[in-house]
């Protein structure tokens, strides 16, 4: 595909210096992955997301259809009710609407870290980085959360639970901030270090909760699985039964932390900062902004949303972690597939959430009807949706292309008229 | 010398959108000769030659090599018709060897699969024997000097069997020296048969090299002379022309105080080689110093150590009487330096945030723009309303994403925005690059105006008649080196010849 | 020089008056050790590197010469030879993949799906051999499967100049969700793969059954760790002896230069991205049907990201990637064993190559320099 020649980089003879790593590389001006998101903003707004979304499901749906025979769209309906959406509809019967009532909070116990986890990809993508590090920083505020809510046995219920959770988010962001500080010190690629970082807190998770672990519950000796939170660190749960894994209240701490997310962004200098590191170091540097301290700051930030997902988890409905929750747990790898479905905007991120949430849901095991579709295949068929959408999210070679175009025209009327 | 031409371009015109870059352009290369190229920056030269090497397409017009009439459609072709290029910005790769670089896509091979290394280096070496290069075939490229490199270039040409060389401003990187050495390879390769494109903006190396020079204007041909007759000034005076000056209506300046001073700056380019070598300058308040010189001659490296963006390598910089040499960016801002970047894209506007958001860029984290790091964003919609109304800027409200503007709109946000800091010493690096004439005249006004508000303006541009205009003194820099103090009343002759090192040796024998 | 006296701080731990009670220092030691050394001769400094590694074999080896000398020699023997077999079986899905991640990462092209296309390998090889009765053809299929993935990467990254990185998350989604799909859809939940699906052979040297300790390790092993040895040879050749790995470098490095003197850099890419995911994908198929002989879901458990980790480890070259595949997968097969001496010590064990990794992003002894242009699209003029 061969792009009409801009004159303006053609023609004029730069000066070296501030182009020369660019023209090492052969002169291509890459832009950041913000400004990318920026042009998809502008040029796409609300539908972009939605076609994407459509155009995974609707491949999902050949693929049933494909390899199954099954109706494709009764499999989505018998997710769907698996969600407990359905719950919405006025015209369900009292004894669907308890089952909904039922799946329905347990959708938003999957939602509740899904938002925290997809702010953490999204606010490293508005300072210009990649953050894959959501599911490393998510251990390691578990480990956290784990360890102060099962220890501090005297301690009042309120207190140890706000202990745990700033704990947790701590932790969080120091995992994160190690990446963000090698970046921004020796100009390590975040994405390599929070790959490295994800594993290492896996590894370091699963010693830490296996037999003869150090955090491994005493009480049970042959099981690896860590002590249980204690009772009065729990949160409460406002609907549903506390044994049956009720709502609780982690999910307006995760909405608090959607509009904490905006506030930040839109209302704080440090938000002007990292969005204008984001979307142009260079200016931001000549504005008087340090770069390497927002990288630092914007990965803390992204790091502390992980742990408070984890802190959540943890004391709102699991209350203990076993070595295999260390190891199996995509909480933090799906959030990146949520912050990009949500274009990183807090609205956005909130309804993608919900949305994956649903699908994880609604497609396990104890949701769906296995005569419907098997719901093994159906856990996969939402990995596979992931990922379609992850990709075409990807791809905005399209838009940025007609946006471009767009300018180029723009810029044609504005040379015609000198 | 056979007189045929090698190589003719017929009426060769390129246009892009909105621009002719080359209209009708005709010359002819002949046997065993080197044929100067001269123009101002953006006179067509490069675009040219892109065009011979196939990387743009001409709109009108045809190529002839050897009276045959040929399509290149792409730099192979190019190369497979014997025509080598030595690109402005080397198209080398640092990390591999010399030898390698130098066979890369015509490589050496024995038995059908490998690479032949042994070969190569032979043949490298043999062309380094022939033509005096001195170039070591295992040394890697990014451990040899960029006179070197360039050598290499010459020679990835030569063994592709050129006979046919586009030099594309090969001195602009080279030291005296290196450059000296470069015209006697050129002078050895004329021997040999090689026909020589020279493209430069220097009017002393070219009459020391070319034999026929060919001056572009504004992508025209204006005259191709020989060298014989030729001097710098018919030279200077045929590429710079002879257009209406834009005159700025102004008072004689009444210099106060010294608001800049430079003692003895020195300043690094990002390849850590001298850029500003020992400048000293004062600007005081209420003149405008101009900065005059070619591109790539360390104007940027000059201002942006002055504005913190850069480290000192050696020297003071005070401002206003107090020494801050290699204060950061945020510091310089708060004592009072405004900057009109020469980039306004890439460094002057963050072209995603809106007008508000990009002329609060200096001051979000003061009040009233913000109080313990809370925004107020109606106080920056406030702000730059105002500001909007004040410089008249069109196409877009407080709310309008930068990139929305056209250029002169954008260039007046970044004016409104440093002028409205009141800043001491405001530093405008060619603040009308790509701009329309009424944007440049409502450009030029304000810089005059803040001059009689008692700011010290350093003026950075590469073209004449503009720092002709506004300036109350010139200074001439080439080389890194401020090489010459003039008066408006100067010619742009005289400047021209500075510019171009070309009164260097006589200032020097004085 | 800090290999070299890691190593023999291993060495010495291990003796008398400190004699280690348990093996695990000397070891840890030592592979730190040994990964200095890797670290050093890749980046150029061979003879200090060399004498690392060795200093770090020594120290490792007199560790556990040391910590098990109550026990007969023989023994000993034993469990080395056991332990350097177990050493290439883990190093060797990781061999291949890395191999193949340096040849698209050579020509610009940044891939972390290579753990999708592992995970493809794995699947396809399984599903190809069960189907056809034959493991080679197994084999075919899977190199299809990894290659058709890579594809994808490939057009969205080159043609697209969609973001790579974004894109490789997208095809370890992918790889996830097509394999467990396909695998309960085939093969079902409870039945899992069936028994007796044909297995890449093992090749047996005879002549080396009675030769001291070599018999043990090289006596028997996989035909696929043997082919990971051609490829690692042949590769180094393809990358550093021929033309087509000068092009490929070229365009990884500086795209438009390479644009300049007539080499088609999407071309370049296309076939270097394609190339990665076929060997990622045989690395994939050892796993499922050379080594394990059956599937699970998300069976490659993070090798792919080794891999990256031991090419970036081992400077993108294919003989530092070999090597720090190898000091990988001894940790994996210590790790193994270590249970013997401590149950939970061995987890952590597993997490040895990303810190090491960490630390060589860090640039504590020196940066990994990758290619220039990687992860930059090209956008011809």
């Amino acid at each position: 595909m061969s792009e009409p020649e801009r004159p303006q980089e053609g023609d004029a003879e730069q000066a070296p210096g501030s182009q020369v790593p660019a023209e090492r590389t052969g002169g291509d001006y890459a832009p950041s992955v913000a400004e990318r998101l920026a042009l998809f903003q502008r040029a796409g707004g609300i539908a972009t997301p939605l076609l994407t979304a459509a155009f995974a499901f609707f491949v999902g749906g050949l693929v049933v259809l494909v390899t199954t025979g099954k109706n494709p769209l009764r499999t989505y309906q018998a997710i769907f009710d698996g969600s407990g959406l359905n719950w919405l509809f006025p015209w369900i019967t009292s004894e669907e609407r308890t089952l909904a009532a039922f799946n329905l909070q347990y959708t938003l116990l999957l939602t509740t870290p899904l938002i925290l986890t997809g702010l953490a990809v999204a606010f490293a993508f508005r300072c210009g980085m990649f953050n894959i590090g959501g599911q490393g920083q998510y251990t390691v505020g578990a480990v956290v959360a784990v360890w102060v809510g099962s220890s501090f046995a005297g301690m009042a219920g309120v207190a140890h639970a706000l202990l745990a959770i700033v704990l947790a988010v701590l932790a969080g962001a120091l995992w994160a901030g190690i990446a963000g500080l090698l970046k921004a010190t020796v100009g390590a690629h975040e994405v390599i270090s929070t790959i490295m970082l994800n594993w290492i807190a896996l590894w370091v998770g699963s010693f830490l909760f296996t037999l003869g672990g150090p955090l491994q519950d005493s009480d049970q000796p042959g099981v690896p699985v860590s002590g249980s939170v204690q009772e009065g660190a729990k949160l409460l749960v406002f609907w549903g039964e506390p044994e049956l894994q009720g709502l609780h209240i982690g999910l307006f701490v995760a909405i608090g932390a959607l509009v904490a997310f905006w506030v930040m962004l839109n209302r704080t200098t440090l938000g002007y900062e990292v969005r204008a590191v984001g979307f142009n170091p260079e200016a931001a540097r000549y504005g008087g902004i340090s770069v390497a301290r927002n990288y630092f700051l914007a990965m803390a930030i992204s790091g502390a949303f992980a742990g408070l997902a984890a802190s959540l988890d943890v004391l709102g409905w699991q209350f203990r972690i076993s070595e295999t929750d260390v190891q199996i747990s995509q909480i933090g790898f799906i959030g990146i597939a949520v912050a990009l479905l949500g274009r990183n905007t807090a609205v956005g991120i909130g309804f993608a959430a919900l949305l994956f949430g649903s699908l994880l849901n609604g497609a396990s095991t104890r949701n769906l009807d296995p005569e419907i579709f098997k719901p093994e295949l159906a856990g996969n068929l939402t990995l596979l949706i992931q990922g379609l959408i992850v990709l075409f999210v990807g791809a905005d070679v399209l838009v940025l292309y007609l946006w471009q175009l767009r300018r180029r025209v723009k810029l044609r009327v504005a040379r015609a008229g000198t | 010398m056979d007189e045929r031409p090698v190589l003719e371009l017929r009426g060769i015109t390129k246009r892009f959108p909105g621009v002719v870059a080359n209209d009708g352009v005709s010359l002819d290369l002949r046997r065993g000769e080197v044929h100067a190229l001269l123009g101002e920056n953006g006179a067509g030269k490069s675009t040219l030659m892109n065009v011979l090497y196939g990387l743009y397409h001409p709109d009108e017009g045809e190529i002839r090599l050897a009276g045959e009439p040929v399509r290149i459609g792409s730099p192979k072709e190019a190369i497979e018709r014997g025509i080598g290029m030595v690109h402005q910005h080397f198209m080398l790769i640092p990390v591999m060897s010399v030898a390698e670089n130098i066979v890369l896509a015509s490589e050496p091979r024995h038995a059908g699969l490998l690479l032949d290394y042994d070969a190569a280096r032979e043949r490298v070496r043999e062309l380094s024997r022939t033509f005096r290069f001195a170039v070591d075939p295992d040394e890697r490229i990014e451990n040899i000097t960029v006179g070197q490199q360039q050598r290499v270039e010459i020679m990835k040409a030569l063994y592709r069997n050129a006979d046919i060389l586009i030099l594309d401003e090969p001195t602009a990187v080279l030291t005296p020296q290196e450059a000296s050495e470069l015209f006697a390879i050129l002078a050895t390769l004329k021997d040999e048969g090689m026909s020589i494109i020279f493209i430069s903006h220097k009017l002393n190396e070219v009459l020391e090299i070319a034999d026929r020079i060919s001056v572009l204007r504004r992508g025209r041909l204006v005259e191709t002379v020989p060298r014989e007759g030729a001097t710098e000034e018919s030279l200077a005076r045929s590429m710079v022309g002879r257009e209406v000056l834009l005159r700025v209506e102004k008072r004689l300046a009444s210099p106060g105080e010294p608001l800049l001073e430079l003692e003895g700056l020195h300043v690094l380019d990002d390849r850590g080689l001298a850029a500003v070598r020992d400048v000293s300058l004062t600007v005081r308040a209420g003149e405008i110093v101009g900065l005059a010189g070619v591109d790539a001659n360390g104007q940027s490296e000059l201002i942006d150590a002055v504005c913190g963006l850069r480290s000192v390598h050696g020297g003071v910089v005070r401002v206003a009487g107090r020494a801050v040499t290699g204060a950061n960016a945020r510091t310089m801002l708060d004592i009072g330096v405004g900057h009109i970047p020469e980039d306004r894209q890439r460094r002057g506007l963050v072209l995603d945030f809106s007008l508000a958001e990009n002329i609060a860029l200096h001051d979000y984290a003061k009040a009233p723009d913000s109080r313990f790091g809370w925004l107020f964003p109606s106080r920056l919609l406030a702000r730059a309303r105002r500001l909007l109304r004040e410089y008249d800027v069109r196409g877009g409200g407080p709310q309008t994403r930068a990139s929305a503007l056209s250029g002169g709109n954008q260039q007046k946000v970044v004016i409104a925005r440093e002028v409205d800091r009141n800043p001491r010493v405001l530093l405008a690096a060619q603040p009308t690059r790509g701009l329309d004439v009424g944007a440049i005249e409502f450009v030029h006004r304000r810089l005059v105006e803040e001059r009689d508000e008692g700011r010290a303006i350093l003026l950075v541009s590469l073209e004449l008649e503009e720092v002709l205009s506004l300036s109350d003194r010139i200074l001439v820099i080439y080389e890194g080196r401020i090489v010459g103090e003039f008066t408006p009343a100067a010619s742009e002759e005289e400047l021209g010849i500075a510019m171009t090192g070309g009164g260097r040796r006589e200032e020097v024998a004085a | 020089m800090v290999g070299i006296g890691l190593g023999l701080l291993a060495f010495w731990l291990a003796l008398p008056p400190l004699a280690a009670r348990t093996v695990l220092w000397p070891i840890l030691v030592g592979i730190l050790a040994a990964a200095a050394g890797i670290w050093t001769v890749s980046r150029g400094e061979r003879r200090i590197g060399w004498g690392a590694l060795a200093a770090a074999a020594l120290g490792i080896g007199g560790g556990i010469l040391a910590t098990r000398s109550s026990l007969g020699n023989l023994d000993t023997v034993v469990v080395w030879s056991t332990l350097l077999g177990a050493t290439l079986r883990f190093a060797t899905p990781l061999t291949f993949a890395a191999i193949g991640g340096m040849f698209s990462e050579r020509s610009g092209v940044v891939n972390i799906g290579l753990e999708g296309m592992m995970l493809m390998g794995a699947f396809f090889a399984l599903w190809g051999a069960e189907r056809s009765g034959s493991w080679a053809i197994g084999l075919l299929v899977a190199m299809a499967a990894g290659g058709g993935l890579a594809l994808v990467h490939a057009f969205f990254a080159i043609h697209l100049r969609a973001d790579q990185i974004v894109g490789g998350t997208a095809i370890n989604f992918l790889a996830l969700g097509i394999t467990g799909y396909l695998f309960i859809d085939i093969y079902g939940t409870e039945r899992g793969t069936p028994q007796g699906i044909p297995a890449i052979p093992d090749v047996r040297l005879s002549f080396l059954d009675d030769v001291y300790f070599l018999g043990p390790v090289f006596g028997q092993l996989n035909l696929m760790i043997w082919l990971s040895f051609v490829v690692l040879v042949v590769s180094y050749v393809v990358m550093f002896r021929t033309p087509i790995g000068l092009r490929i470098r070229s365009v990884g490095e500086h795209p438009r230069a390479a644009d300049t003197v007539g080499i088609s850099v999407y071309r370049i890419r296309y076939a270097s991205v394609v190339l990665s995911g076929v060997l990622a994908a045989l690395g994939g198929a050892y796993i499922s049907i050379g080594f394990v002989g059956s599937f699970a879901e998300n069976m490659t458990a993070g090798r792919g990201f080794i891999a990256l980790a031991a090419l970036i480890f081992g400077g993108w070259r294919p003989f530092g990637a070999f090597a720090a595949a190898l000091l990988f997968g001894f940790s994996s097969a210590l790790a193994q064993r270590l249970p013997v001496y401590s149950e939970s010590g061995a987890l952590l064990f597993q997490s040895l190559p990303y810190v090491l990794t960490l630390i060589a992003v860090a640039g504590v002894i020196g940066r990994s320099i990758p290619p220039a242009a990687i992860g930059r699209p090209y956008r011809k003029q």
